[in-house]
């Protein structure tokens, strides 16, 4: 699995992979929907699997002594690893916010979403959905990118809409919260991100390598 | 002793049948794969790659059903294909950097052989090569690893009549160190050149599967040269 992930890295992956966890920092931006901060990142792993068909990377993988499923774990390693730098760069951006600069009036005088351990969930669930929706989706035929991506991109959004609305219904004005403000919650709602994510992510990668297995190449 | 075996693969699409193929590939022997353009020969071959799933059949390499030893037989056999490259903008170097990770057999002496006698520039990248380096290419990275069979779909396609008499030789000189060469091709002077074998597929179905000889026996009319032979087997088999 390391030398493929090291493929990966190498041969497979698009330049734009590395330069858009960049995107992480958006968390800094006031005024502005965080998470999609968290798309943006996975936008730029979309270019590696454009990288992918353009280059023939799936042949050649598949012809490497490997199980074809390991072609498929690859990718799954790859995108995991450039999702967990974003969500680490996300995570130390949103410390600096809930401790250095949890007065700045910037921040506070915000009516979009927080930047807080609930946005790191939200974060979290949105790469859950890539791997769930656009990951899975590719490996059905191997080359079709578009559609995956197109129904990936409209969960998304609706799913960025819902989270930015969430603190302003009733009673859910603590997922908004500055500081450590209810901790508990918040690391709540971060745990079940992070479990969505993981389970989201398994389930696909199961199907991914189901499907990658009876193709024709 | 066949050291790979093919056994009844069949394959159906909607607009052709790749049907009950069986042959066998013997060790230290050159195998000439021939048949016209669509007869069916990259099916055949993907399928013995599990790049593509036959609907029946199977296919055995050392012994061993590729099923469940996939892994295992890759790293004894070379691939190569005439037409496809890689990578297009990565250097070659970075591409064999990454690809001898993969084989515990991989020769840097055959390596730099073979980049030498095929005068490779390892600093270029694919896109920079002529349709003929690129197979050199692919070649190179099948004889690095000191496959005991290599498979090779096409591989004198778009190369020079020097550079394919190289090719040949290189076969020859590989066949001599044990090394089981399946090459498919629709050039038959390549299989006159060289091959000992020669598996003679015309749509979808196995015409003949025997040693050269046996087919010049078979099938070659007095004076008739192979090319002649197999240009009148066609016919036949087209006015059937």
């Amino acid at each position: 699995m390391r030398n493929i992930l090291i493929k990966e890295f190498r041969l497979s992956a698009s330049p734009l992979s590395f330069f858009f966890i960049l995107f992480g920092l958006m968390f800094f931006i006031p005024g502005y929907p965080i998470l999609l901060g968290a798309f943006f990142v996975t936008l730029g792993l979309f270019y590696s699997f454009q990288a992918t068909r353009e280059t023939n990377d799936i042949l050649y993988s598949a012809l490497l002594p490997i199980a074809k499923r390991d072609v498929v774990k690859g990718k799954y390693a790859f995108v995991c690893s450039v999702e967990g730098i974003s969500f680490l760069l996300m995570a130390a951006v949103v410390i600096v916010r809930m401790t250095l600069l949890k007065d700045s009036p910037v921040y506070r005088n915000n009516a979009l979403m927080n930047a807080n351990l609930f946005a790191l969930g939200g974060a979290l669930l949105i790469f859950g959905l890539f791997n769930l929706i656009f990951l899975s989706g590719f490996f059905k035929t191997a080359y079709k990118i578009g559609r995956p991506f197109v129904i990936y991109v409209i969960v998304v959004l609706f799913t960025v809409t819902a989270f930015e609305a969430l603190h302003h219904f009733p009673g859910l004005g603590a997922l908004n919260a500055f500081g450590t403000d209810s901790m508990t919650l918040q690391l709540l709602m971060l745990l079940a991100g992070a479990l969505l994510c993981v389970i989201m992510t398994v389930l696909s990668c199961g199907t991914a390598c189901s499907r990658f297995e009876k193709l024709d190449l | 002793m066949a050291i790979v075996e093919v056994k009844d693969l069949t394959k159906r699409y909607p607009s052709f049948t790749l049907d009950g193929v069986s042959f066998g590939i013997g060790s230290g022997r050159i195998t000439g794969f021939i048949g016209r353009n669509g007869a069916g020969k990259t099916t055949t071959i993907k399928a013995m790659l599990n790049l593509v799933h036959p609907d029946s059949g199977t296919v055995s390499f050392f012994g061993k059903p590729m099923a469940g030893n996939e892994t295992e037989i890759k790293k004894h056999i070379g691939y190569s294909t005439g037409a496809v490259s890689w990578y297009p903008r990565k250097k070659i170097r970075d591409i064999v950097d990454i690809e001898k990770r993969f084989y515990d057999s991989w020769d840097l002496e055959s390596y730099g052989k073979y980049m030498e006698l095929f005068a490779l520039d390892d600093r270029k990248t694919p896109m920079e090569l002529s349709e003929g380096m690129k197979v050199k290419l692919n070649l190179l990275l099948a004889l690095s690893h000191k496959a005991e069979v290599l498979i090779l779909d096409e591989p004198t396609s778009g190369l020079d009549p020097f550079s394919r008499n190289e090719l040949l030789d290189i076969f020859t000189e590989l066949k001599n160190h044990g090394v089981a060469v399946f090459f498919s091709t629709h050039i038959i002077s390549d299989i006159e050149k060289c091959a000992d074998d020669i598996v003679y597929i015309s749509k979808g179905k196995i015409v003949s599967a025997v040693s050269k000889d046996d087919f010049i026996r078979n099938h070659s009319l007095d004076g008739e040269s192979l090319e002649d032979t197999m240009l009148r087997l066609e016919r036949s088999s087209s006015n059937a």
